[in-house]
């Protein structure tokens, strides 16, 4: 967070161009969610053979970094589950790397709420992490409720990837 | 037989047979305005036992009482329908990202000191809020107007000054002899009989039976026992969140056209020797209903609850008024005789409402009957604004 | 069908001693019920200028009372150029009959002198009609600076003495400013007049802040950052711009906090393993209490002015309510039973009525409900309204409302209570969040 607030600060502050605060720099996604190649929640990476396997860029593009839930719930699914599952398993390869998972929510709530709702859904992919055999202690969740939406379009089709829970490696090496 | 005697047997007749004629139909007690029993003459009792007659053609009350806002029509408004902002001066913005720690301009330190002691506003009692209205029988929300009054008024041609009556423009005649006073048109202001708020806008009539009007019964039918209306004594307001059915408008005269048809009953009446009630001395016969529902609309139209507390709205006064002969307002006699349901300052700003409402309406005389006017002299006006509180 | 004709019987009874006294001699009686409620026409003549310096003051002051009073959607004001009567001097008669000629039910005069940096404001209040003042005349002094605060003081005067009721122009509002695209937007704490003019910013964009509460007192706020990486509740003194966290435990998420009426307790909303509860905090020891245990989310907690409940939601039940609990936690009550989800209760100021944000059917409301949840009656419509907060006088509400879509954008709007006067609050950039001041002193 600190480092990506950082990014982002020079970004806002000293460029003073939104269109280089897009997507496209790639470092946008480590704390606030914004897009990547891995697309919502489905594990094939494009390009992701040139990554290092035990890198953070392989875990978010190749592993995927996120899953999905329905509206106002925070069960996993079986896609959700088979992601999370691939994530631990990486996790517990790489055991020097610590996580923050982030939990969203769409904008079809109250503020408040969806923060609660954030912490559920953060809280049920962090559950699932450990029961697969990650360390509590590498794992913090956060809640930015409907704060930081991936997609910003007011249709089921954007609710549906804003809904997510985002695994955000940080710590050990980066890549 | 004393008159009184007379009056009281004849009520409780009257009573008898409304409640064996009139009383098997569902109608529910209206929260209507209240219509004083004693100088109901006998076509007033016949057009209004027809409208207790009437409710047959009203939906089950249990259907209006569904506060379902959301099976209603939704419609988005733009923002720019609305209002902007009353802010005379543009805000600029302050210097940006001022360094949180930092201290920036203080803020201006302004203290104002009273010379006088600014009177703490009475402390708000809990209000009554009103149970959400929602109407059955709307035809139509109409334009959205600022103005709630009794009686929906279409908004007036452009170039017509807003007034109490609707009055045609009188141009001085050419030739005319004697000088005529030049009179600009005036209509009544535009009026929706509701709060138009932006959740219920959208809202269509809801399917009913009820009629989209009530209307006056061409001819008055002879009743051999007229019934009068049941008395809604300033219901105790049910603590029942539900909807009370949407009280009807009231057929009482719609000024002017209706105004003048009351006055016309009247005279007919007075013409036929109709009344029934023994005048009580030679000063003139008591003022028909008719008389007295014109004065009552005349100062209606002026009685704005608008800035009104909560408070305010729930007090009662009585207010005394001595009227000159020709039908104006002596300001100095205008005085409350009593209030109740508020504090002494509620009673104040109510007082001051009808006050208002009085000199303003009767500013060109009340149109009262001049031979009776030993009957209008000394008026006690009860202002009760428990039906505003619903609108 | 017996207790109707008891009822009838009964209210006969009542009625039936009524015509022999009409038939006696007195006065006439009649009663009205029906009245018509519109905004009350005024006139704001320019104030008269009484030093030179104080010419253009003089009629900013009288611009800035005008747009208080028809703000409020309860006064209408009759424009200058429909004028008669010129006040030229602030101590000379007033000609009622040319404010009656042109309707003006209500007047307002006034004499502005500056002396250097030093402003006075005097001021009259009338009732056209009754030829009578409204209150006694008062006077303002302060700095020049401070001239939309005096005007805003007049307005309050002038309101209170026509509606009886406090008025509620010389407050402030602290609020969200937010710029930026929707997943990418910086938001600031800003604090501004309660008619949007002299906005100030008070924390920088670098993180995201939510929900700003004022202090019963009106000198502090309590806001949520994620300045740590976290939301966490920080307080803020807004004159000396100092602040701090008061919820030092990293690693867990506490946000939507509010203060208690005696200003030295907060409570707000703590998420820990998904669980999120309500916990009261003393703002000197830092004393942690819980007060809610459910495995549900309960959050937006709002005390009753005296202190003795709080109001928050809860999907304990499946879906966001509203419930009432006693301020030390206990037993809750669910107060909110219609269609749709309710969330963000806030207790009135007067202690009479709960404001919340109901969502139904796609669309969300602001609406009021009595207490107990009674008489429930939505004000607004829209694809997004949120988070409404009180006037200081309990007459209006302030919300969120935000567009729909890529571009949708944050504003401020309020509405008299009675659903009516809904309008835009301008701010320079989207702005969310507002929450009302006490009425400054």
């Amino acid at each position: 967070m600190g480092i990506s607030g950082a990014k982002r600060a020079i970004c806002l502050f000293a460029v003073l161009g939104l269109a280089a605060c897009s997507n496209a720099t790639g470092w946008s996604d480590d704390g606030f969610g914004s897009g990547s190649a891995a697309g919502a929640g489905a594990g094939a990476g494009t390009g992701a053979g040139a990554l290092a396997p035990n890198s953070p860029a392989y875990f978010q593009q190749t592993i995927g970094d996120r899953v999905l839930f329905a509206v106002d719930q925070h069960d996993l699914g079986p896609e959700a589950r088979t992601i999370l599952a691939a994530q631990a398993g990486w996790l517990n390869a790489n055991p020097e790397y610590t996580l923050t998972i982030e939990g969203h929510a769409d904008e079809q709530g109250t503020r408040e709420y969806n923060l609660g709702l954030g912490a559920r859904r953060a809280n049920a992919a962090q559950e699932f992490l450990v029961s697969n055999g990650v360390a509590a202690s590498r794992i913090k969740t956060v809640s930015f409720g409907k704060e930081r939406p991936l997609e910003i379009c007011s249709a089921e089709a954007c609710y549906a990837k804003n809904r997510r829970a985002v695994t955000v490696i940080a710590g050990g090496f980066t890549s | 037989m004393q008159t009184g005697t007379k009056i009281s047997v004849a009520a409780h007749g009257l009573l008898m047979s409304w409640v064996f004629f009139g009383a098997w139909f569902p109608s529910e007690p209206l929260p209507s305005q209240v219509q004083e029993v004693s100088l109901i003459s006998a076509a007033e009792f016949a057009r209004l036992s027809q409208e207790v007659a009437a409710p047959d053609l009203s939906p089950e009350p249990a259907t209006l009482a569904v506060p379902d806002t959301a099976s209603l029509p939704e419609v988005a408004t733009p923002p720019s329908d609305e209002l902007d902002v009353a802010t005379p001066d543009p805000v600029t913005p302050v210097a940006p990202d001022p360094v949180v720690d930092e201290r920036p301009d203080p803020l201006p330190d302004v203290q104002p000191e009273a010379l006088t002691e600014i009177t703490p506003p009475a402390p708000v009692e809990v209000p009554d809020l009103p149970t959400p209205i929602r109407p059955a029988e709307r035809p139509d929300a109409g334009p959205q107007v600022d103005r709630v009054a009794p009686v929906p008024v279409a908004p007036p041609p452009p170039d017509v000054a807003p007034a109490e009556v609707a009055q045609p423009e009188i141009a001085p005649e050419e030739g005319s002899e004697t000088p005529q006073e030049i009179q600009e048109a005036t209509a009544p202001e535009a009026a929706s009989d509701r709060i138009v708020t932006e959740e219920n806008q959208s809202d269509s009539p809801v399917a009913s039976a009820a009629p989209t009007q009530s209307v006056r019964p061409i001819a008055r039918p002879r009743r051999p026992t007229p019934a009068p209306e049941p008395e809604p004594t300033v219901a105790e307001a049910p603590a029942d969140p539900a909807p009370e059915t949407a009280p009807e408008p009231e057929p009482q005269p719609d000024a002017p056209a209706d105004r003048a048809d009351a006055v016309g009953d009247a005279l007919a009446e007075a013409l036929a020797g109709g009344a029934d009630v023994e005048a009580p001395e030679p000063s003139g016969p008591p003022l028909t209903s008719g008389e007295r529902d014109a004065l009552r609309v005349a100062v209606s139209g002026c009685w704005n609850v608008g800035s009104l507390s909560s408070e305010a709205l729930r007090t009662t006064v009585i207010v005394g008024v001595s009227l000159s002969q020709d039908g104006k307002p002596d300001q100095g006699s205008i005085r409350m005789l009593s209030s109740t349901g508020g504090s002494a300052a509620a009673a104040q700003q109510a007082f001051q409402t009808a006050r208002r409402a009085i000199i303003r309406c009767g500013a060109r005389g009340f149109d009262l009957p001049p031979e009776k006017y030993a009957q209008w002299r000394d008026i006690e006006m009860t202002f009760n604004p428990e039906r505003m509180r619903n609108r | 069908m017996k207790q109707f004709l008891a009822a009838v019987l009964v209210g006969a009874a009542a009625l039936l001693p009524a015509p022999v006294a009409l038939a006696q001699d007195g006065p006439l009686r009649i009663e009205i019920t029906d009245g018509v409620i519109e905004p009350l026409p005024f006139a704001v003549p320019d104030f008269v200028a009484e030093t030179g310096a104080a010419a253009d003051l003089s009629m900013q002051i009288a611009r800035v009372v005008a747009a208080d009073l028809s703000g409020t959607g309860l006064f209408r004001e009759i424009p200058a150029s429909a004028h008669i009567s010129r006040v030229t001097s602030f101590d000379a008669p007033v000609q009622y009959a040319d404010w009656k000629a042109i309707n003006a039910q209500a007047l307002v005069t006034g004499g502005v002198s500056v002396n250097g940096n030093r402003l006075t404001v005097r001021f009259n209040g009338y009732d056209v009609f009754g030829e009578n003042t409204l209150g006694e005349g008062l006077q303002f002094s302060g700095n020049t600076d401070g001239w939309r605060r005096m005007a805003h003081k007049v307005s309050d005067a002038i309101y209170s003495r026509v509606t009886g009721e406090s008025g509620y122009f010389d407050s402030r509002v602290v609020f969200v400013s937010e710029s930026g695209p929707k997943n990418e937007r910086r938001k600031r704490l800003a604090v501004m007049d309660y008619d949007g003019a002299n906005v100030q910013y008070l924390t920088n964009s670098s993180a995201i802040v939510l929900a700003p509460r004022f202090s019963p007192n009106g000198d502090q706020v309590l806001y949520t950052s994620y300045e740590s990486g976290f939301p966490q509740v920080h307080v803020l003194d807004i004159t000396r711009l100092q602040r701090r966290i008061l919820s030092p435990n990293d690693g867990i998420m506490s946000f939507a906090p509010r203060f208690a009426p005696d200003g030295r307790t907060v409570v707000f909303s703590q998420s820990q393993g998904g669980n999120t509860d309500i916990y009261r905090m003393d703002i000197t020891s830092g004393q942690l209490v819980r007060l809610t245990s459910a495995p549900s989310i309960e959050t937006a907690p709002s005390y009753s002015p005296d202190g003795s409940q709080i109001v928050f939601e809860s999907d304990r039940s499946g879906s966001q309510q509203l419930y009432v609990m006693p301020a030390n936690g206990g037993e809750a009550r669910r107060i909110s039973f219609g269609n749709g989800r309710y969330g963000t209760p806030v207790w009135s100021p007067r202690g009479d009525l709960v404001a919340f944000t109901k969502q139904n059917k796609g669309r969300f409301h602001i609406g009021v409900m009595r207490t107990d949840g009674s008489e429930e009656r939505l004000l607004t419509s829209s694809f997004l309204d949120e988070g409404p907060t009180w006037s200081p006088n309990g007459r209006v509400i302030m919300f969120t409302r935000e567009t729909q879509g890529a571009n949708g954008r944050a504003t401020l709007y309020s509405v008299d209570i009675s659903g009516r006067n809904l309008r835009p609050v301008r701010t320079p950039d989207g702005a969310s969040d507002p929450a009302w001041s006490p009425l400054q002193n």
